[in-house]
């Protein structure tokens, strides 16, 4: 496959974006494939691990259908950050939707400076339905990491 | 839309395990005051049988337009709930569910928090069932015959499963006698069993049996497109001349014993054969083929021995010709096979008596061009055979191991030392795997030499005074050569090749086609009602390929079933074509193939029963033409608002 197949990308107003957060908590919204990720969050669930209330989940059917304009809307309605959880390489139900979804992070990461928000808020990477503690452990290091970050209103 | 659809909202207690985090009772109250006015009740434990009978009729007391259901995974209970609203006469599309159970109520350690969180998805659901769509399941016929390529092991198993079940069956296979690569080879590993004894019972069954008349085998046949998808599938072949009417014809061979004319015989890599011949003794069907580029009568010249001794008329038939047809099936089975890797390595190039394993099968066999006799090209017998394993293997080129090497070459090694009392038999290794208790049987009763060497690269053949040898140059061992079998890697076979690139099927790093799932799937492509069986998926032996045709056949008996429609999931992508701009991104990326271009209206057309809903397509759209129904833009969106709101 290639990742050159990413017409997708419409301008955005960036400024706003961050701006846009709201006093409080942050908000963190992550787009989780229902095969692996999102199975894998289930099974965080019934091993009773803990996911910071501050995210909240979006089920797709594959991460392949997240396109960056999604994920730039999401910032612009208010998020303080996105996740988009996939499938391991190799392992996606609909053969090569996750590494789309990879190919279209990075180009998503560098656009991002451009548009004025800070790379740091996005966040790809691939959760098996059997990763429990990856789950748990990858949703609480973002929360921390972009609570940390300068324009997150957080912690007041 | 403006106006919101009456929603109701149940809220399930899951036995106490929900409520012992979130507080339904907060919940209920700020419901009461969301502005879209919901229909809301708490119920003890949703899913149970009774429980739903109650929520049914609550349903259809309050004839709500949308359901939210905050319970568990939709992973487990998301047909449970659409079967509810489908029996409260609510289109079960109109449903979303909260999974508050597993990822709110099990991770959040602090109630408030746990009961904010269900709130605010409980929220977004609301906003995002606004915009949910009544989608309808289609029901499509489908035919239930099935199309078999190739009629080795594999497809004969799968056609014989097929037809044993009454299924209708038609086996095409190129060559002009069927039963694949085994029926070639005169001693099976690992316990040295007759070949055509094993497969000719069932190749008899195939043509004589009562299962005959379910299954046409089609000869000298080749597909040449596919269209259609599943339970629906037109296959285009074309067969080639056989100038041979096999109804009349009775296989008395009188033809080729006259016939003046002689070629190469391809199927024996030696020996002759005539113009219009059988490939070799006990070839099924047992009709002879004429070539039609040696044949003297057919190209132009004065003959017609086998006509003058022919004893029944009308059995050759001059006149025959490319006959081109289509065959409508539910399913399709490759079974294509494999081959040998065609190429000897340079050191061993065009020297005599070097053999591929093909073509030591076949001077082993007394259907073989010597009649099954050891001997060299001189005709005098060997008193050296060394048998290179892994020629070809673990290579540049061929990277992997066909696993089936060392049981040839061990197989080899047990025939030729005994059909010749004092044969020297080297095995030059590179690795060995004889796995299996079988096989270690044949293995531990192996007398051959054993020499390892590094390489092929290490491999020199050489005439000294005492014979031919192959110099192994990183341990100096002579190994005697008056005959050098060449055990190589396996690799797709040309109808392998060819399939794939017909049926668009994608291929692993060695070319065999690659399975939906390489552990779970490995009988079944990518493409629904495409099966694989042998091995066009990968290097196997023939108690594989049985097992695959098996297999191959019973997933087309369970997907393919009288009376029973194709239920198409609604959940599909469908491209608007007055917004497609036609760049065609969306068929580059659909991993089904399920997106064809319509040359008419120049736009992009999805079939519903290809799509598998993975949205690829929708990400991918420039002009945002493609809708995933049941997560369309509007929906995720509407989502997305909710939780940030
Ligand atoms: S990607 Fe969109 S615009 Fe391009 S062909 Fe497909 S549907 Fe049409
Ligand atoms: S949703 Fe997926 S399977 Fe369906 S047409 Fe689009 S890319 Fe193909």
């Amino acid at each position: 496959m290639s990742c050159r197949t990413m017409p997708n990308v419409a301008p955005h107003p960036a400024a706003e974006m961050v701006a846009a957060s709201a006093p409080g908590e942050v908000r963190i919204v992550a787009f989780l494939c229902n095969w692996c990720s999102y199975a894998g969050a289930d099974k965080t669930g019934m091993n009773q691990l803990p996911v910071p209330a501050e995210v909240s989940v979006v089920r797709v059917m594959c991460s392949g259908r997240v396109e960056p304009t999604l994920i730039l809307e999401t910032f612009q309605k208010g998020a303080d950050g996105v996740m988009v959880l996939a499938c391991h390489p190799g392992d996606c139900h609909y053969k090569e939707g996750n590494l789309r979804a990879f190919c279209r992070a990075e180009l998503l990461e560098r656009m991002m400076p451009q548009l004025g928000v800070d790379p740091a808020r996005f966040y790809f990477d691939y959760v098996s339905a059997a990763e429990a503690e990856k789950f748990s452990q990858v949703t609480n290091d973002f929360v921390a990491a972009v609570r940390g970050l300068a324009g997150t209103d957080s912690g007041r | 839309m403006n106006k919101q659809p009456r929603t109701a909202v149940i809220l399930c207690t899951c036995s106490g395990i929900i409520s012992e985090k979130i507080d339904w009772d907060a919940v209920q109250a700020q419901l009461a005051e969301h502005p879209d006015k919901p229909v809301v009740t708490t119920d003890e434990l949703a899913c149970g049988a009774e429980n739903l009978e109650k929520l049914a009729a609550w349903l259809k007391e309050h004839q709500p337009e949308r359901v939210v259901v905050a319970a568990c995974s939709p992973r487990e209970h998301e047909r449970t709930f659409r079967g509810l609203l489908a029996s409260a006469g609510i289109n079960p599309y109109y449903l979303q569910m909260i999974n508050v159970r597993e990822q709110v109520a099990w991770v959040t350690a602090d109630p408030g928090e746990a009961t904010r969180k269900a709130a605010r998805l409980i929220g977004a659901a609301l906003k995002r069932v606004r915009h949910h769509q009544p989608l309808v399941e289609r029901h499509v016929p489908v035919r239930t015959d099935v199309a078999v390529i190739g009629a080795g092991p594999a497809g004969i198993q799968a056609a014989l499963t097929l037809a044993r079940a009454g299924r209708r069956v038609t086996l095409i296979e190129k060559e002009p006698f069927f039963g694949g690569m085994p029926v070639r080879f005169e001693e099976l590993f690992p316990n040295l069993e007759c070949g055509p004894c094993l497969l000719e019972p069932g190749m008899g069954e195939l043509l004589h049996g009562p299962e005959s008349e379910h299954i046409e085998l089609l000869t000298l046949t080749e597909v040449t497109e596919v269209k259609g998808s599943f339970g629906n599938w037109q296959l285009s072949l074309r067969q080639q001349p056989r100038y041979v009417n096999p109804e009349l014809c009775i296989g008395c061979m009188v033809c080729a014993a006259v016939c003046p004319e002689r070629r190469e015989n391809p199927w024996n890599c030696g020996g002759e054969l005539a113009a219009v011949d059988g490939p070799f003794v006990g070839a099924l069907p047992n009709l002879p083929h004429v070539d039609a580029a040696r044949c003297l009568k057919l190209n132009g010249q004065e003959c017609g021995a086998c006509l003058a001794e022919c004893p029944v008329e009308g059995a050759l038939d001059f006149g025959d010709t490319i006959r081109d047809s289509v065959v409508e099936a539910g399913a399709i089975i490759v079974a294509t096979g494999a081959e040998e890797l065609p190429v000897a390595p340079p050191a061993f190039a065009g020297k005599d008596n070097v053999f591929s394993a093909y073509s030591f099968e076949r001077l082993l066999a007394m259907t073989g061009p010597s009649g099954g006799e050891l001997v060299k090209g001189d005709g005098a017998a060997p008193a050296s055979l060394a048998i290179v394993q892994c020629a070809g293997s673990f290579d540049d080129a061929v990277t992997y191991c066909s696993g089936t090497c060392c049981q040839a070459a061990l197989k080899y090694a047990h025939i030729a030392a005994a059909k010749q009392e004092g044969l020297t038999v080297t095995r030059l290794v590179r690795e060995q795997v004889v796995a299996g208790v079988n096989a270690a049987r044949l293995f531990s009763h192996d007398h051959s030499q054993v020499v390892r060497y590094g390489g092929l690269g290490d491999l020199t053949v050489a005439e000294t005074d005492r014979g031919r040898v192959i110099v192994c140059g990183s341990n100096g061992a002579e190994v005697p050569a008056d005959m050098i079998v060449l055990c190589g890697p396996t690799v797709p076979g040309q109808g392998t090749t060819q399939t794939a690139r017909l049926l668009e099927l994608g291929v692993d790093d060695a070319g065999f086609i690659a399975p939906i799932h390489a552990l779970s799937g490995s009988f079944l492509s990518p493409l629904k009602g495409v099966y694989l069986a042998g091995t066009c998926r990968g290097p196997g032996d023939i108690r594989e390929a049985f097992a695959s045709g098996t297999a191959a056949a019973g997933v087309a008996l369970s997907e393919l079933v009288e009376g029973r429609d194709l239920t198409v999931d609604p959940q599909v992508a469908v491209v608007a074509a007055e917004q497609c701009a036609g760049c065609k991104s969306c068929i580059r990326v659909c991993p089904y193939k399920a997106i064809s271009w319509d040359d008419a209206t120049k736009t992009a057309d999805i079939s519903d029963i290809l799509c598998r809903g993975c949205g690829t397509c929708v990400a991918v759209c420039p002009a945002g033409a493609i809708t995933a129904q049941g997560f369309s833009r509007a929906m995720l969106r509407a989502e997305i608002e909710g939780v940030l709101s």
